[in-house]
């Protein structure tokens, strides 16, 4: 079962009066459960705003995203699905702690429950001794990390993260990267849109290549073993589809 | 509606700890500290005037908080995709926005109480130093009047709440509330003054219709000043009391459903 189909998507932005971007074209993708999808392109190409609409954030121009059979407007959809933002940003003077019981009470979770994952998440992304920090003195990677604990604290069915390996550094890009793979043992569907090729490697079992807006290839990379390096095909795709700017 | 909740919890927390907020208060207390002194260089009515300037100062620092606190907590959000955060969740945009007022009208209730409490102190310095005993002075009719303080703030965030549906930059929201405050605080006088037709002034009947769409349209904000009957310790007309309230209600529902069903088609890119 697709637990994410985008079915037909176009997306035009307004950019002025009467101009408009096109920034997904007839975009259509199934997302298998349990599967780890990455989501590849140039920059402009189009993923972060395939993922916005799935968030419900913005709304196809035509075309219909869905998650598990259902349109991503209603709020039971929303409960299944754990979000990282690109460049996520947060309530400046708040601390994660603070941020953790928000995104928790929002999920009908219990103060215990939330407490016991606060703790754990926090561990997990290394921000357990900043926790009572105020967010507005972290670093983008710390940002980020609490961007990630955000999006797990309810124990999300479907993990949807873009570029949720920018910004950090070795160790964190590895403890992501563990955590994608721990997800996926647990049987979540976990989306993600990456410009590093190596991790998507690692941990992907199909990828996706979108560029200016119409996606090009999809490839089983667990089952086909790669002949070619994923570099060359990436290069070679965006090439054939005639670079990455229009 | 939990979900509202939430946000409007999230929002006061911002607020706060924003500490924009101690620096008004402290501004409300040099103005306390300046009306007893005033008080002391009139001769006549002391009390009417520290009852005054002592409203006046709970509103005045109601306000603040709401231009540029309550201005803000919206426009960060929306600036800086924060709100992502938000609207990812099971929480939908008609429950952010009312979350979001909700959070807003919390930060000037917590404002009115403490200063409200803290303003009856140059009142009572003014009475115990300086009374005269014709002088009519009413707690009750003191507090109904901060009480209509903070009913006039919830009106003036429902206005913003209203303009922050559909603008994204704190700059407009700012300007576009305060000029629907500065028309709703003078629509009833420039009504009134037309309607008694005193001078031997032709009011053209479009100016007059113009005026009277003004006086629906925008809140009415002079209608919540009981200053002058604290001041003087007239008694309160109960029946304006209870119209102007629901007048208040009426008009806080009407600009956040609007509000609601603009933000509800409003896109995040
Ligand atoms: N709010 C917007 N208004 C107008 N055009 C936009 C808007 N947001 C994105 N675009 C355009 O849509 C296209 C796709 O943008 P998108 O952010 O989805 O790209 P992306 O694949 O996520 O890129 P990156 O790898 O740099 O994050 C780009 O050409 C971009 O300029
Ligand atoms: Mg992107």
């Amino acid at each position: 079962m697709a637990i994410i189909s985008f079915n037909n998507i176009t997306k035009n932005y307004k950019t002025g009066f009467r101009k408009q971007k096109t920034a997904l074209m007839d975009f259509s993708l199934d997302i298998h459960e349990g599967e780890v999808f990455g989501f590849l392109g140039p920059n402009g190409a189009g993923k972060s705003t395939a993922i916005k609409l799935l968030l419900n954030l913005i709304f196809p121009t035509t075309g219909k995203a869905e998650i598990m059979g259902r349109g991503v407007a209603a709020r039971e959809v929303k409960k299944l699905i754990g979000y990282l933002p690109e460049n996520p940003y947060f309530y400046d003077y708040l601390n994660p702690i603070e941020l953790l019981s928000f995104a928790g009470r929002t999920s009908n979770m219990d103060s215990l429950k939330i407490l016991e994952k606060t703790e754990s998440l926090l561990n997990t992304v290394g921000l357990w001794n900043e926790r009572k920090r105020a967010i507005r003195s972290y670093s983008k990677g710390m940002l980020q990390r609490v961007g990630l604990a955000l999006a797990l604290i309810h124990d999300p069915k479907v993990v949807i993260l873009d570029e949720p390996m920018t910004g950090l550094d070795p160790i964190g890009r590895r403890q992501v990267i563990d955590l994608i793979l721990k997800l996926k043992s647990e049987g979540k569907t976990i989306f993600f849109s990456s410009h590093i090729l190596e991790d998507i490697e690692r941990v992907c079992d199909r990828i996706g290549i979108l560029v200016n807006g119409r996606l090009v290839r999809i490839m089983d990379i667990k089952s086909e073993s790669l002949t070619r390096p994923l570099e060359d095909i990436f290069i070679e795709e965006v090439e054939k589809a005639g670079g990455a700017r229009e | 509606m939990t979900a509202a909740w939430y946000v409007a919890l999230i929002t006061f927390k911002e607020g706060i700890k924003g500490r924009v907020i101690f620096g008004i208060f402290i501004i409300a207390l040099l103005l306390f500290a300046a009306t007893t002194v005033v008080t002391t260089l009139f001769m006549r009515d002391i009390v009417k005037v520290a009852v005054d300037l002592s409203l006046s100062t709970v509103s005045f620092a109601g306000l603040l908080t709401l231009f540029f606190i309550g201005v803000n907590l919206f426009s960060k959000d929306l600036d800086k995709r924060t709100i992502y955060m938000v609207i990812s969740r099971p929480i939908s945009r008609p429950e952010y926005l009312i979350g979001k007022f909700m959070g807003i009208v919390f930060l000037s209730l917590l404002v009115v109480v403490f200063l409200g409490i803290l303003s009856s102190v140059p009142v009572i310095m003014s009475k115990r130093f300086y009374y005269y005993p014709e002088a009519k002075f009413d707690w009750g009719i003191y507090c109904v009047a901060v009480i209509y303080i903070f009913i006039k703030l919830a009106v003036i965030s429902a206005v913003i709440t209203f303009f922050a549906s559909f603008t994204s930059n704190s700059f407009i929201t700012f300007i576009l509330s305060l000029v629907a405050y500065i028309i709703g605080q003078s629509t009833e006088g420039v009504r009134l003054l037309l309607a008694s037709q005193v001078e031997k002034i032709e009011v053209s009947p479009v100016l007059s219709y113009v005026v009277d769409i003004a006086y629906y349209v925008f809140p009415n904000i002079s209608a919540f000043d009981l200053k002058t009957q604290a001041a003087h310790g007239l008694s309160i007309n109960y029946s304006y009391a209870f119209w102007t309230a629901l007048y208040a209600i009426f008009y806080i529902t009407i600009a956040i459903v609007i509000g609601a069903l603009i933000f509800r088609r409003r896109e995040f890119p």
